[in-house]
């Protein structure tokens, strides 16, 4: 066993006088940030054989971190974060560390696999997998046309560009991302009001941050718990909305623990309060929204009394709560959240995205210090037509797009496509990058479903529980062992930045992304589309913005566009069809919900007399979604510490003689499974907490195969009304303890 | 000589475990082998909780049980009063994991040999840095290595201004501190 000699500050130093060189691209308006990199012959100084270095981006979760490997004997050595990448700022979490075990996984995809008749996958070759594949691609088109076919992704560099094109080529535009089960009907409810799908809170810089079932310490992006400690440690207010006392809670003031599925409740209540004591900022929603009347008129019911009775926090909370927002404003909002309590949880989440950006109006806090940002980001230009040509636009839209207007077009509702799959309307599938039958809803359902399709082809690095129903596995390389599309980040400074490869393929009969796709539509006879390579299509999109793959390794993986940074008090162009902050939305009215946001009960409620609880789902720290549970090193984390325990709270423990460490029975309609519990004060009463990362069903996941339980296991299909999310908490289960 | 030390602000750590994880991957660790133990703390009645997350690992004691008990000398204090396992001479007999006040020693599943914290010493000796990958790995800087003996190192002012103690007062002489 070796003990390593590296460390930041060796490489910082020895690499500083490179940094400083790489610093400036000469491209107008660019800079490089991403700090050093290694000249081999310092490292060789420290005693190692050469080192070598690459800066990449980690795969661990979606929000790609960049990160320098120093490779040694072909081996990753040592990994750092990027100082430069806006993301990392220096650090890793525990998963970008961990996650690195992919590539040397023995449960890896080493070849292309065919399930047979007896419902074995056997091994087929490249050439052979591709031929049958386009076979049936044709047989589909020929009989039912290119709107059969279907696509599911979540979305990487390379992974959103090639799966569109190439579902676009074949004429079909069902390219559905994980968005349903993940920040669909935030995003969607969002762009109702304002155009958009995202902002972003300033929240070092303010004086008072909300979060509403997002949690930076459980769900870590470096950057954003830097940001969050600095608040805290600047004396801004941070509140912690939520049924689960999370991990947050060190650097905020407050735990909210509200009764799942009402933060609309609680939205519209504290709106009341500015409302109809005028401490809203009238010139600003004057100036600025349209429909703000019909709205506040709507409010006079939605006291601070009649939201304590749905979500259970005290009026009194909820009048405090939203005289602080008004005493704080405009250094003040509500974070947007990610997947968290309204990205795809209750029949009310789209409602309650639209509340959220409302009641930041009420504050008017868009783009001023402190508040809420929307920060540019840049994008690539056109490019050479005759290289990469432009593939014609699908003659149909997206499926799903009619039942759920309010979706958004460029993540469709993935769970609709799964019910047209069910229904015999879609008759082929992909999946690249996505565990779709184990994560975005009933798991039965989605079998079912899924086992309905004439064609399934799942591309993967390891044996996901969609990858089993597959009748053809495709085994792609590991995020180490390829380049990628530049990423492009918005935010106060825009950047681009890199995958590139750091190791040499483990598995030689694994492909990567861009390899699998173009190769897929030769096959499928639309390769007049792919008739490049990614390093050249990297190099024609980056040379676009100035810079070229060769500038963008130079300056360490991260180039910023200065000349692009934000600025505070610039108001917005509203892309909505008022022009304006929408507080009514036409198109919300025509898809049978209110024109502006009111109370919407969730589908189902927990009921004490009944003893019925509702299961809600969270990240841990060292978790992503279900593929990192199969990481030995992350894996061991669950188990020395029984993390994949579900929370029930002490007081209703106490009372159904359930002790700490107890085995339940926790049963539906839908499924019932034994798992220990954890007794704690951190949860809402009305909760069962189970970590959404668990009870993976896939035997070849060696690692992670039956550990705990799988929430979607738990929750009933279903389908938010006009939104199209999946509804991730609308699940109501009992718990019983064992052998009582 | 320097006696190096380290400081802990539990006020700071959010339970990430990237300190441990980092620890493992930098150092080559296995799976199983974690050198840095975890203890989570509730306080308080719902709604009014607290939480408190406590990083436990070797404390570098002055006055080591692990050492005292050794029948091989395998475990002994070393330079720079960092307390060290000579993996060659240790003969397995977990003498020193029963010994541990501390419950932060553990048994490499391959070798059978015991294994701890060793404030990445190769780093500090060979390479000249006076840091740790848990120190680096930090997302919030809970954590400060240095010079205990050194009244200007940033650990020994961190140490003054924080009034920062051992996790058990003085019972065996420990050279990481902590905030509470």
């Amino acid at each position: 066993m070796s003990e390593k000699t590296l460390t930041r500050r060796t490489f910082l130093e020895a690499g500083a006088g490179l940094a400083a060189g790489a610093a400036v691209l000469g491209a107008a308006g660019v800079a490089g940030t991403a700090g050093a990199a290694l000249d081999p012959q310092v490292a060789h100084a420290w005693g190692g054989p050469v080192v070598t270095t690459a800066h990449s981006l980690c795969n661990a979760c979606s929000s790609k971190c960049g990160f320098t490997a120093y490779v040694r004997n072909g081996e990753i050595d040592t990994v750092l974060g990027d100082e430069g990448h806006p993301y990392a700022k220096g650090k890793l979490c525990a998963r970008g560390y961990g996650y690195l075990q992919i590539a040397t996984s023995e449960d890896r995809l080493t070849e292309p696999l065919k399930k047979n008749d007896k419902g074995v996958f056997e091994p087929i070759s490249w050439d052979q997998a591709y031929a049958e594949i386009a076979e049936k691609v044709q047989a589909i088109i020929a009989a039912d046309g290119p709107e059969a076919l279907a696509m599911v992704q979540d979305p990487r560099p390379s992974g959103k560009y090639y799966t569109k094109r190439f579902m676009n080529a074949l004429g079909s535009a069902n390219v559905y991302t994980h968005g349903a089960a993940c920040n669909l009907s935030k995003e969607a409810g969002f762009t109702q009001v304002i155009g958009t799908g995202n902002y972003s809170s300033d929240v070092a810089s303010s004086k008072m941050t909300m979060f509403i079932g997002r949690s930076y310490a459980d769900a870590i992006r470096p950057s954003s718990v830097s940001a969050l400690q600095k608040a805290h440690e600047r004396g801004a207010r941070i509140v912690l909305v939520d049924p689960r006392c999370n991990n947050s809670i060190a650097f905020a003031d407050e735990w909210v623990p509200i009764n799942p599925g009402t933060d609309l409740a609680l939205l519209l209540g504290m709106s009341h309060v500015l409302v109809t004591r005028g401490l809203y900022d009238a010139a600003y929603v004057a100036e600025n929204a349209v429909g703000f009347e019909e709205w506040a008129a709507s409010l006079a019911t939605c006291t601070p009394a009649w939201a304590e009775g749905i979500t259970g926090i005290p009026a009194a909370t909820i009048e405090r709560l939203a005289v602080e927002f008004a005493d704080a404003a405009p250094a003040a909002s509500i974070e947007p959240s990610w997947r968290g309590a309204f990205g795809c949880a209750y029949e009310n989440s789209g409602e309650t995205a639209r509340a959220v950006c409302l009641f930041n109006t009420l504050l008017g806090c868009w783009n001023q210090k402190g508040g809420a940002l929307f920060t540019p980001s840049v994008s690539v230009g056109k490019l050479d037509e005759a290289k990469f040509p432009s593939v014609p636009k699908p003659a149909a839209k997206i499926l799903g797009s009619e039942e759920y207007p309010l979706s958004l077009s460029n993540m469709g509702s993935n769970v609709y496509a799964a019910q047209m799959a069910h229904s015999g309307v879609i008759k082929g599938m992909f999946f690249y990058n996505s565990n779709m039958a184990a994560g975005y809803s009933n798991t039965a359902f989605l079998a079912e479903a899924l086992s309905r399709l004439d064609l399934m082809v799942v591309v993967d690095v390891q044996m996901s529980e969609t990858a089993q129903l597959a009748d053809y596995v495709l085994p792609e390389c590991s995020y180490l062992e390829r380049l990628e599309l530049p990423e492009f980040i918005g935010g106060k400074v825009p950047c681009v930045t890199l995958r590139d490869k750091v190791i040499e393929r483990v598995h030689p009969e694994t492909r990567s992304c861009d390899e699998i796709f173009s190769e897929l539509a030769r096959a499928c006879g639309v390769g007049e589309y792919f008739d490049f390579t990614v390093e050249e299509l990297a190099d024609a999109q980056l040379k676009t913005v100035g810079l070229s793959l060769e500038t963008l390794r130079e300056a360490g993986g991260t180039a910023s566009f200065p000349d692009a940074a934000f600025e505070y008090g610039k108001t917005p162009k509203w892309k909505t069809p008022a022009g304006k902050i929408q507080f009514t939305s036409e198109a919300c009215a025509a898809a049978g919900l209110s024109p502006y946001p009111v109370w919407v009960e969730p589908a189902v409620m927990p009921d004490e007399a009944a003893g019925t609880l509702r299961l809600v789902g969270g990240k841990q720290a060292h978790m992503s979604h279900t593929q990192t549970a199969n990481i030995a090193d992350l894996m061991q984390i669950t188990k020395d510490y029984d993390l994949d325990r579900v929370w029930l709270s002490a007081d209703v423990a106490q009372r159904w003689g359930i002790a700490d460490g107890d085995e339940v029975l926790v049963s539906n309609e839908c499924h019932e499974g034994r798992v220990r519990v954890k007794v704690t004060q951190r949860v809402n009463p009305t909760t069962l907490f189970m970590p959404s990362h668990y009870g993976c069903s896939s035997p070849e996941q060696r690692t992670a195969y039956g550990v705990g339980l799988c929430q979607m296991d738990f929750v009933p299909f279903r389908i938010e009304p006009g939104y199209g999310g999946i509804c991730s908490q609308e699940a109501l289960v009992t718990v019983k303890k064992v052998g009582a | 000589m320097a006696r190096y030390g380290m400081l802990i602000d539990t006020k700071k750590c959010i339970g990430c475990y990237a300190c441990r994880v980092a620890c493992q991957r930098l150092n080559d660790l296995l799976p199983d082998e974690n050198f840095i133990r975890f203890e989570e703390r509730e306080e308080g009645v719902y709604p009014s909780v607290a939480v408190e997350h406590v990083p436990l690992q070797c404390m570098h004691c002055e006055d080591a049980p692990c050492a005292a008990v050794c029948p091989t000398g395998a475990a002994h204090i070393g330079a720079d009063g960092i307390v060290a396992v000579d993996q060659g001479r240790c003969i397995g007999c977990l003498y020193c994991m029963a010994a541990c006040p501390y419950q932060v020693r553990v048994r490499n599943s391959e070798t059978g040999a015991v294994d701890k914290c060793r404030f990445c010493v190769v780093t500090a000796h060979e390479s000249g840095t006076q840091t740790c990958n848990c120190v680096d790995a930090c997302l919030t800087d809970a954590r400060i290595f240095g010079d205990l003996d050194d009244p200007g190192s940033e650990i020994s002012r961190a140490i003054a201004e924080t009034h920062a103690v051992p996790i058990v007062a003085d019972l065996t002489k420990t050279k990481v501190f902590y905030v509470r």
